[in-house]
């Protein structure tokens, strides 16, 4: 009898050593500066953010946190003051995020292009075809069963990226949801690409996922369409107006910002993914949009992600111009 | 098959992978301390529950069976809208920290924590607190003496909100936001990194998560069987 | 004064039921008293009301001189100890269940390990302390329970039904216990029982309680040796049969029970009687045997059970006899429910009431 109450109250007083240290270490290491930045799935979910934590934190003593979600969460955090600043890919809502006073200071750090990713026999032939042309040729090919689309439909950049492509098809994609070969996930990139790869299906990929998804032999999907405007896909940075929410670490979000579009940041950015996939999974946006080394691409975003012809209207700048010279 | 072994081999490497043992330690000290947040309330007002008659004692007890299936989702839902900067709780600057998934988990297994409790109370033949009495005990010395006898359905209720807090998943990603290195627990992770694909170390994180479950159980099992 | 529990006018009502009404008894002190009654007389009511576990609805009781009242009852519950009829124990050793009374008294560890091992011997379980309780047969149960009892020494002792349903082999060492107890230490003891005969053998009072009333109250010969009315009045004397008996000219008398059964019995009573005999008076045997027993019936068993190291059989000869054999006898003979079986027993063990 006496031997239990010796096991019980040892093994309570571990469960309470353990907590109290727990607590005592917590506390201890988290006295410091840190950063919430809310941002998607598509870009944390690459890596490519904890290799630029692990350099920002060498040389700032900031600690970040990354909140990754979809974009509409990421944007929504950020609106109720729970993310210092945002990393996401949807130009329509981030300018809306600005308008609503909840959104300064906003630079465009990278970008790359989605794919139109299907199987290997592609029976809607769509390889090599312009974005709109091949969503016609799915919808034809969906209609006469010899394909299915896989729609990410989770309110993610992604997912605004695909309707962007259905307008532009002229397409009315409320009535394409109700068709049967129109499937709709309501999940993140990874598990969209599982069932489009289960289905034999079309879907939207961006290429970090998807990269990473074909060379772990995950999925056999094929990048079919992969030129195009229409693909264009835009990071931007923006941090929470400190009017709007005080308690927000404005000066930390800004520190970040110029980390990413500084060279360091560009270089860490451009080089990601090469020694794994032999190309870049981001290509960086800074210098490209300043010295306008391929004009082409910079027309495509400022058409796509500028607004009115301004990367962040002079209203939004907040005291930073020095980040748009 | 050789596949198999293989993939096997690497999910044991995994095991001693740092981040893998970082994450394990965090979800046992973050779940144990929710437990024992749970215990600090729920044994005490189990007991009094159990013990006592009083009117209306059915109806409290129906209301925490029923919030024994709370959706993990919909608390952690509600908690990241409490604790939020915009919440009535934001003040308090806990969104994104330990501290938050414990109390979160805390809420989510205090019911069951009341339930087992005043169940084990119960359950103890009624005849003990007169046992106990006519051989001399004062009231409270008999009532020592009943929960003595429900120890181990006690020990039980311990064990099972620990187990349910561990295996988690809703109010730990809500309010945690799985951030690395700090709220990233065993359940995140293994959402997170099947997501990104990375079955083998979505299995080696499984495996842990179950391997805890059932060694914290069956040492339970065990000092309850043993007999000097 | 020589009652040391004294019980006036003492009355307990649950809603609608008056499980006692209007006792009044007095116990005396070193003496050994037996309640008598019937299932729901009321008998685990009072016992729990000496043991200061429930309060009366309405009366007294005096324990040693002094009245009962809230303040002092807690303390007076320390002077007396009660084993229920249905064994209680606490989930542990048999060591800790006997300690923990002598525990709440703080005595040392050694006067403890002393008086254990003292006690398990007076109840013939030596050796078992580390044994778990809740393992033990139904009958070990019981004497842990009585011996976490005794070795408290108790001014007063209640025991409730302390040989139900024991086999005859408990059932002796339990009562030598008491009996030795009382003898040794003085203890007043004070026990319940539906069957007459085990309270025959160490009692000294018998007192009779009949829907919460003491119907009678005396020494155990003057109860039983009347064989009152009340005593038969309730079912659990076995083999009672009422019937027509006429005087023989030796001196026996045969008593018609009905169903054709004649008893031969040896006294002399005529008209309307009450028989009984008691079952271990019975012999059972497969074929009819030569004896000097005059009573002899041919019958088949109805019913079985077993009470460990012996069988309670109910045989049809007729009427219903309640007999006892050993469990070895029951298996050598076997026998079975409908075995044709013969009941012999002579015309002294048939007993009126």
């Amino acid at each position: 009898m006496e031997r239990k109450i010796w096991i019980w109250t040892t093994t309570l007083v571990l469960v309470v050593i353990t907590s109290v240290a727990g607590t005592a270490y917590y506390i201890a290491t988290s006295t410091g500066e840190k950063l919430v930045i809310s941002t998607t799935t598509s870009l944390y979910d690459t890596l490519l953010l904890d290799v630029i934590e692990d350099q920002f934190e060498a040389e700032y003593p900031i600690d970040l946190y990354f909140i990754s979600v979809g974009t509409g969460l990421a944007i929504k955090h950020a609106q109720r003051g729970d993310a210092d600043m945002i990393l996401v890919h949807d130009p329509s809502r981030e300018r809306a995020f600005l308008e609503n006073g909840h959104g300064v200071c906003r630079k465009i750090v990278a970008y790359n292009f989605f794919a139109i990713v299907g199987p290997e026999a592609d029976p809607a032939e769509i390889n090599g075809l312009s974005p709109p042309q091949a969503m016609i040729e799915i919808v034809e090919a969906g209609r006469n069963g010899q394909a299915k689309w896989v729609s990410r439909g989770d309110d993610s950049g992604t997912h605004t990226k695909e309707k962007g492509l259905w307008n532009d098809a002229g397409l009315n994609r409320t009535e394409l949801r109700e068709e049967e070969w129109y499937i709709e996930a309501g999940a993140g990139m990874g598990t969209t690409l599982q069932i489009a790869e289960q289905f034999s299906a079309y879907t939207l990929a961006d290429m970090g996922t998807y990269l990473k998804y074909y060379k772990d032999n995950i999925i056999t999907l094929k990048e079919l369409v992969t030129q195009g405007e229409e693909l264009l896909n835009v990071y931007s940075g923006i941090a929470v107006n400190k009017s709007m929410h005080p308690k927000v670490n404005f000066d930390g979000a800004i520190s970040f910002i110029e980390f990413l579009i500084s060279e360091r940041g560009q270089q860490i950015i451009e080089d990601y993914g090469k020694d794994i996939y032999w190309r870049s999974l981001f290509y960086p946006a800074v210098g490209l949009l300043k010295e306008n080394t391929e004009p082409a691409t910079v027309q495509w975003i400022k058409n796509y992600a500028f607004f009115d012809g301004y990367e962040c209207p002079p209203e939004y700048q907040n005291d930073h111009p020095e980040l748009y010279s | 098959m050789w596949e198999i072994l293989e993939g096997i081999r690497r999910i044991i490497e995994l095991f001693g992978n740092p981040v893998v043992l970082e994450t394990t330690f965090r979800s046992i000290y973050v779940s144990g301390t929710a437990t024992l947040l749970s215990a600090l309330l729920g044994i005490p007002l189990g007991v009094l529950i159990g013990f006592k008659d009083f009117t209306g004692k059915h109806f409290v007890k129906g209301i925490f069976n029923a919030l024994l299936g709370i959706p993990t989702v919909a608390l952690g839902l509600i908690l990241y809208l409490v604790f939020s900067h915009s919440g009535f709780l934001g003040f308090l600057d806990l969104l994104y920290t330990p501290m938050v998934i414990m109390f979160g988990q805390a809420i989510l297994i205090t019911p069951i924590m009341i339930s087992l409790v005043v169940h084990a109370v119960e359950s103890v033949d009624p005849d003990v607190r007169d046992l106990a009495r006519t051989l001399g005990a004062s009231e409270t010395e008999a009532s020592i003496a009943v929960l003595r006898e429900s120890t181990a359905g006690v020990t039980l209720a311990f064990v099972s909100c620990f187990n349910r807090a561990i295996a988690e998943l809703g109010v730990a990603i809500a309010v945690g936001g799985n951030i690395r290195g700090l709220t990233r627990v065993l359940t995140t992770t293994i959402a997170l990194e099947v997501m990104r694909g990375e079955i083998e170390y979505s299995i080696a994180m499984a495996v842990m998560l179950l391997l805890i479950v059932f060694v914290v159980t069956l040492a339970i099992n065990l000092i309850q069987r043993r007999r000097p | 004064m020589n009652c040391f529990v004294k019980l006036q006018g003492l009355t307990k009502r649950y809603e609608d039921v008056t499980a006692l009404d209007n006792v009044n008894l007095e116990v005396k002190r070193s003496e050994i008293l037996t309640i008598i009654g019937p299932n729901g007389s009321g008998k685990t009511t009072l016992l729990r009301m000496m043991a200061f576990l429930d309060t009366p609805t309405e009366g007294e009781i005096y324990f040693d001189g002094a009245g009962i009242n809230d303040n002092n009852r807690n303390h007076i519950r320390t002077k007396c100890t009660m084993v229920f009829q249905k064994t209680a124990i606490f989930d542990t050793t048999v060591y800790n269940n006997i300690a923990y009374g002598l525990r709440l008294r703080k005595c040392s560890k050694r006067e403890i390990e002393e008086r254990i091992r003292e006690i398990l011997g007076l109840v013939r379980l030596e050796g078992y302390e580390k044994r778990q309780t809740k393992k033990l047969s139904g009958g070990e149960q019981q004497r842990v329970s009585l011996a976490r009892a005794l070795t408290l020494n108790t001014e007063l002792l209640l025991l409730d039904e302390p040989t139900a349903n024991l086999d005859p082999k408990n059932a002796s060492i339990i009562e030598e216990a008491i009996a030795r107890v009382n003898r040794e230490y003085n203890t007043t003891v004070v026990t319940t029982t539906h069957n007459m005969f085990q309270a025959e053998s160490i009692t000294e009072r018998v007192a009779l309680l009949l829907g919460g009333k003491i119907a009678e109250i005396g020494t155990a010969s003057e109860i039983f040796g009347n064989a009152s009315k009340n005593l038969a009045g309730f079912a659990m004397l076995e083999n009672v049969f009422s019937g027509i008996s006429r005087i023989r000219e030796d001196g026996t008398s045969l008593i018609e029970v009905g169903d054709a059964v004649q008893i031969e019995a040896a006294l002399k009573k005529s008209g309307k009687v009450t028989v009984l005999v008691r079952p271990e008076d019975i012999i059972v045997s497969r074929k009819a045997v030569n004896s000097s027993a005059r009573n002899i019936f041919e019958g088949k068993i109805v019913g079985i059970s077993d009470l460990g190291s012996t069988v309670k059989l109910n045989v049809d000869v007729g009427k219903s006899f309640v007999v006892q054999i050993t469990k070895r006898s029951f298996s050598e003979m076997r026998l079975n429910l409908n075995s044709k079986v013969f009941l012999t027993f002579k015309a002294s063990s048939v007993y009126t009431v």
